[in-house]
């Protein structure tokens, strides 16, 4: 795949690559201090301990280094598609708890959506450039319909704001991973030795 | 909506004039409408409107299309624009909608040409909007996260209609709200812009005509961020004194992007930035040491940023820190000189030993001290001397010798380098040569060759000159390897000396000097000149310099320009180093005016205007005439004299006759009582007895009331024709004096007056006490030529005196003087007389007008200057003439006629001795 690769594509896939790990790390700069502000604003203890939030795969996984790119984008893919919902309810229900009384969060939260929103048409555009088809939004949003994320009555307001928490916390993380992702993407050579394992990732 | 609110307008409008109460036709319903309804047209387009006739109103008024006009704003349309359709249409055409205005109105010209309005719309004409062009954006960093992009472009032409223009912009999977302008066309600002995705950026133009899309701009906003300039910058003193170490926050994080930095820095009071050098600080940083810094000089910096990638734009510069190094040891010795005043003694010496502060940046701190030491170089050395200085100057008296000065500056740090000065006893080294000097704008720049020697050091003094004051000297220091300096702070149009003095190891050689301007000008004022010396056909002129403050440069030579009030002037130039000139060739006793000018590079002044006048004679040409004309005349006296003195015995014989001595003659004999009787007895008194031995009587005419030269002239005219006549006149006493001179015997020669006046004729005489020019006085017997009449009392006291018997003896006596006077007595004197006659007869004439002369005005004295043969004759008549106006006054009657009586007659007849006592 790599071989086949035209100049013109192998200039574009590392400028998006350069372009998202930047991206990525004023996302995390961004969520970082969205999260001092959030964790503020909410009441909530910075050390307080947070469940997993469901429908988001975890950063952290084993044999990182053996993933190859496509598995990097989709399960980055994967990610950010569900930060962008969980963040667009948190950006929702954050309106609907302050209206504008603090429209400063409420903006950095857009912010980040936007910058969430960005960096997974980065990744959708990698995996255009890896010949790779980009799965299905909708097919992933019945998953998520299905197994997502519970609706919003059935948490109360505390739950809510612990689990905006958790979100951003997994989103900070996300954004370090990856960074790492598409440095790792970024090098010309490993593709080509990741094409096995892309074989394998489906 | 417009167009709604144009109909609107439209039908009220037909309502109110179809319902008008003017309406004579009395119709109250549209009648029809136009088509299209209030239309927005492009302007240059042709346009058609259709007005519609209602069927209704065909039936009920009669109208029909052909009957419709058209008019635009009560303006009928030309009907060739018009066309009827069929019977309830008319259209009307416009070429161009450039004519068109608003309403525009269907009307019907209905029976009795009353014209009815039927309908109206309103037109609009304008441009569709052109494509926006140049759309460029930048985003400003506002805060620490807020970044703002400003997007501006270029809308066109103006289109005279409503026009809207947005700022769109969008992701690939995603649009965001429109950016829609308020009150300007040309900018919007989006308050959040996202970075690191490619933003597709457009602007759409739409109005009632259509919609222009201006061409896409496809950025990454962050690639045109202008972030803000670094926060809270300050500057420290590090350990070293040529570094200061600057800090400052970057306002912007290095995840959304990494910064360069351009550091800049002058020192205070400099206007001149300096700049780090751009790769030194082109990675991202708080802080960076600048190094390379003067000691103890306090700087100002400021920084700013931008990408590090170097897309995008630079910030503003942020606000200026300043910073002061430290302190470091003096980097150099102040340069040192000396002027020797050697006026008291040319052995003892007035050393004035001066030095420059050292500049901040040799200085390196604060100064707190100089450290003099001097050295005597002598054989016989005394101990060094040590001077702590504060100031910059310092005053020693030293014997005449070498010595050997050493000046340290110390500040906080340590000293600085030692300087030397070598004052040798004599400045015996060899000079600079082809000194010169060369004006640089505002700089003057001096030059030398350098001597053959090795020069270690050359002082450049210079000072401006003045006459008034004291020349203050400047002075400056440069290496031997230099031959030129530029001279700062010399001022335009002053005078300035400068010297060069050449400084070696082992002595210091004589110093040159020049003169030189900065830049020169006319001179202030022009000289005054004067003239010195004046003749007749030169005049020496002379004037002063020009002060060194009046002459504004070089005085290349001064012009002198006369003339005379109506010649022409003429020039001439003279060298300036004079101070006087000769004009030459002038005209005599011609006034002629000066003037002087001073020229410089740069121009002339013309002083005042001075009048003279040429003598009419030259030097000696007075001289040369007197001098022979008084030598011809001396040598006339001297001729005239040593002819006198030839002659003497002649003159002698005819002025100064041998008088009888009365005593001695018969008649004192036969008659020696004769004289006692006959004195006067008041004379008797005055003179005693034997004072005086002699009294003659002379018989004159005392026709005084005619003028002598009346009385005079005719007898001249006698004398010559009666000549044998006249001489039987004279009288005298015993025949023997000159009274038988040619006057007396003219006078006595008028024998028709005579006869005549015989009554007033009176023969008197006296005896006069008197001296000669001081002499002694001798008695003297005078006669008065005055031909006034005695007193009667005077007549008769001497007649009384006299007694009747003396009476008849002088009358006889005189009788008989008279009876000799006309016989024989004269005789003598005549054939004296006229052996003068032959033997100067030429003389004669003049002779007799002498005496005329002297008789009638003046004295006989002013006439010897004319001649002095003459004078010598008329000496002898004037003494004759004496002998005839003797006057017997005496002092006490009249004491007036002593000084009234001419003097001349005495002492010619006391030197002549004529009438003295022999």
């Amino acid at each position: 795949m790599a071989a086949a690769e035209s100049p013109s594509t192998a200039l574009r896939r590392r400028d998006l690559c350069s372009r998202g790990i930047r991206l990525a790390g004023k996302m995390r700069a961004d969520v970082v201090d969205l999260l001092d502000a959030y964790v503020e604003q909410q009441g909530l203890d910075a050390s307080a301990s947070v469940a997993a939030v469901e429908g988001v795969p975890l950063a952290a996984v084993e044999r990182w280094d053996e993933q190859t790119g496509t598995q990097r984008l989709l399960e980055n893919l994967a990610a950010y598609r569900a930060f962008r919902a969980l963040l667009a309810q948190m950006l929702e229900e954050q309106r609907e708890q302050l209206g504008e009384a603090d429209a400063g969060l409420g903006r950095a939260l857009a912010a980040v959506l936007l910058q969430v929103s960005a960096f997974a048409y980065h990744l959708e555009e990698l995996l255009r450039l890896e010949s790779r088809g980009i799965p299905g939004e909708e097919g992933d949003e019945e998953e998520e319909e299905e197994d997502g994320p519970p609706p919003p009555p059935r948490l109360s307001l505390f739950e809510q704001k612990l689990r905006g928490l958790g979100v951003l916390r997994e989103l900070a993380q996300w954004a370090v991973r990856s960074v790492r992702d598409l440095r790792q993407l970024a090098k010309p050579s490993p593709a080509t030795g990741a094409a096995p394992g892309l074989a394998e990732s489906p | 909506m417009f167009s709604r609110w144009n109909w609107v307008a439209c039908a009220f409008y037909l309502v109110l004039s179809i319902c008008s109460p003017d309406a004579s036709s009395g119709l109250v319903q549209s009648c029809g409408h136009i088509i299209p309804e209030s239309p927005v047209l492009a302007i240059g387009s042709n346009f058609t409107a259709l007005c519609i006739l209602n069927e209704s109103c065909l039936d009920f008024g009669n109208i029909y299309a052909s009957q419709i006009i058209w008019k635009i704003k009560n303006r009928l349309v030309p009907k060739e624009q018009y066309r009827e359709i069929n019977r309830t249409v008319s259209s009307v055409t416009f070429n161009d909608t450039s004519s068109l205005a608003t309403p525009l109105t269907c009307n019907i010209l209905a029976d009795g040409q009353i014209e009815q309005n039927i309908y109206g719309i309103t037109v609009t004409v304008g441009l569709a909007p052109e494509k926006p062009k140049n759309l460029s954006c930048i985003v400003h960093q506002e805060s620490r996260f807020t970044y703002a992009m400003t997007c501006t472009w270029n809308p066109g032409r103006h289109t005279f209609l409503d026009t809207q223009f947005r700022l769109r912009y969008r992701w690939p999977e995603q649009i965001f709200p429109d950016c829609i302008p308020k009150d300007v066309n040309n900018s919007c600002t989006i308050d959040d812009s996202q970075f690191f995705v490619n933003t597709e950026i457009w602007v759409e133009a739409t109005n009632a005509l259509g919609k222009a899309v201006s061409d896409p701009l496809v950025v990454d906003p962050i690639d045109i961020v202008k972030p803000l300039p670094p926060q809270n910058v300050s500057v420290t003193s590090g350990l070293l004194p040529t570094v200061l170490q600057l800090v400052w926050e970057n306002w912007i994080s290095d995840a959304v992007m990494t910064l360069k930095f351009n550091i800049r820095y002058r020192i205070v009071g400099d206007t001149n930035w300096m700049e780090v050098p751009p790769e030194d600080t082109a990675s991202p940083r708080t802080s960076f040491s600048i190094q390379g810094l003067r000691p103890y000089t306090e700087y100002v910096f400021s920084i700013r940023c931008m990408k590090e990638d170097g897309v995008g734009y630079w910030s503003d510069w942020s606000e200026e820190k300043t910073g002061i190094t430290i302190e470091d040891q003096p980097s150099k010795g102040p340069p040192i000189w000396r002027i020797i005043d050697t006026s008291q003694s040319p052995a003892c010496w007035t050393v004035h030993l001066i030095w420059k502060a050292l500049k901040p940046y040799e200085a390196n701190g604060v100064i707190l001290l100089y450290e003099l030491t001097v050295r005597d170089k002598s054989p016989l050395s005394s101990p060094v001397k040590k001077y702590n200085v504060t100031s910059t100057n310092y005053t020693l008296q030293l014997r005449e010798g070498t010595y050997e000065v050493t000046l340290i500056a110390r500040n906080s740090v340590g000293p600085s380098p030692p300087s030397v000065l070598l004052i040798p006893a004599s400045n015996s080294k060899a000079p600079v040569k082809n000194l010169r000097t060369l004006p640089k704008h505002d700089k003057l720049w001096v030059g030398w060759t350098a001597p053959n020697n090795y020069v270690l050091k050359y002082v450049i003094e210079w000072c401006l000159m003045s006459s008034s004051s004291d020349c203050i000297i400047e002075w400056q220091i440069v290496l031997g390897d230099v031959q030129g300096i530029d001279l700062k702070g010399i001022k335009p149009f002053k005078c300035y000396l400068i010297t060069v003095y050449p400084l070696y190891a082992d002595g210091q050689g004589s110093g040159q000097s020049v003169k030189a301007y900065l830049k020169q000008d006319r001179p202030s004022k022009g000289p005054t000149v004067q003239t010195k010396k004046v003749g007749k056909a030169e005049a020496v002129l002379t004037w002063n310099h020009l002060t060194v403050e009046e002459q504004n440069g070089f005085i290349r030579n001064y012009t002198i320009l006369y003339k005379t009030i109506d010649g022409n002037e003429t020039v001439v130039t003279v060298d300036p180093s004079k101070t006087e000139y000769t004009l030459s060739s002038l005209t005599s006793d011609t006034l002629y005016t000066v003037r002087m000018m001073a020229s410089t590079d740069n121009g002339s002044r013309t002083g005042p205007d001075f009048t003279f006048t040429t003598q009419k004679f030259g030097k000696g040409e007075i001289e040369a005439i007197v001098v022979p004309v008084c030598l011809a005349f001396l040598l006339i006296v001297l001729l005239g004299v040593l002819f006198c003195f030839n002659k003497r015995d002649l003159i002698k014989k005819h002025i100064w006759p041998i008088v009888p001595d009365p005593s001695k003659s018969n008649i004192a004999q036969w008659s020696p009582q004769v004289p006692a009787k006959h004195n006067i007895s008041s004379k008797d008194q005055m003179y005693p007895e034997g004072s005086f031995t002699d009294v003659s009587v002379v018989e004159i005419e005392a026709d005084d009331k005619k003028s002598f030269s009346e009385q005079d002239l005719k007898p001249f005219d006698l004398l010559k024709k009666e000549k044998s006549t006249s001489e039987g006149h004279s009288s005298g006493i015993g025949g023997s004096s000159c009274m038988s001179s040619p006057r007396q015997s003219v006078s006595d020669s008028d024998e028709g007056e005579t006869t005549q006046n015989t009554s007033s004729t009176v023969q008197y005489s006296t005896v006069v006490l008197n001296g000669y020019r001081d002499q002694t006085p001798v008695q003297v017997f005078s006669r008065s030529e005055s031909t006034q009449p005695l007193l009667d009392s005077e007549e008769r006291s001497e007649d009384h005196a006299g007694g009747a018997d003396s009476t008849p003896q002088r009358q006889q006596y005189f009788r008989q003087n008279g009876g000799q006077d006309e016989t024989n007595t004269d005789r003598p004197c005549f054939e004296r007389t006229k052996q003068i006659t032959h033997a100067n007869e030429g003389d004669l004439v003049g002779f007799v007008q002498l005496q005329i002369s002297g008789q009638s005005s003046q004295p006989l004295g002013l006439g010897m200057e004319k001649n002095t043969q003459e004078a010598a004759v008329s000496n002898v008549l004037q003494t004759c003439t004496e002998g005839q106006t003797v006057r017997p006054e005496t002092v006490e009657e009249n004491p007036l006629s002593v000084d009234e009586m001419p003097k001349s007659y005495l002492p010619q007849t006391v030197r002549q001795g004529g009438y003295m006592p022999q």
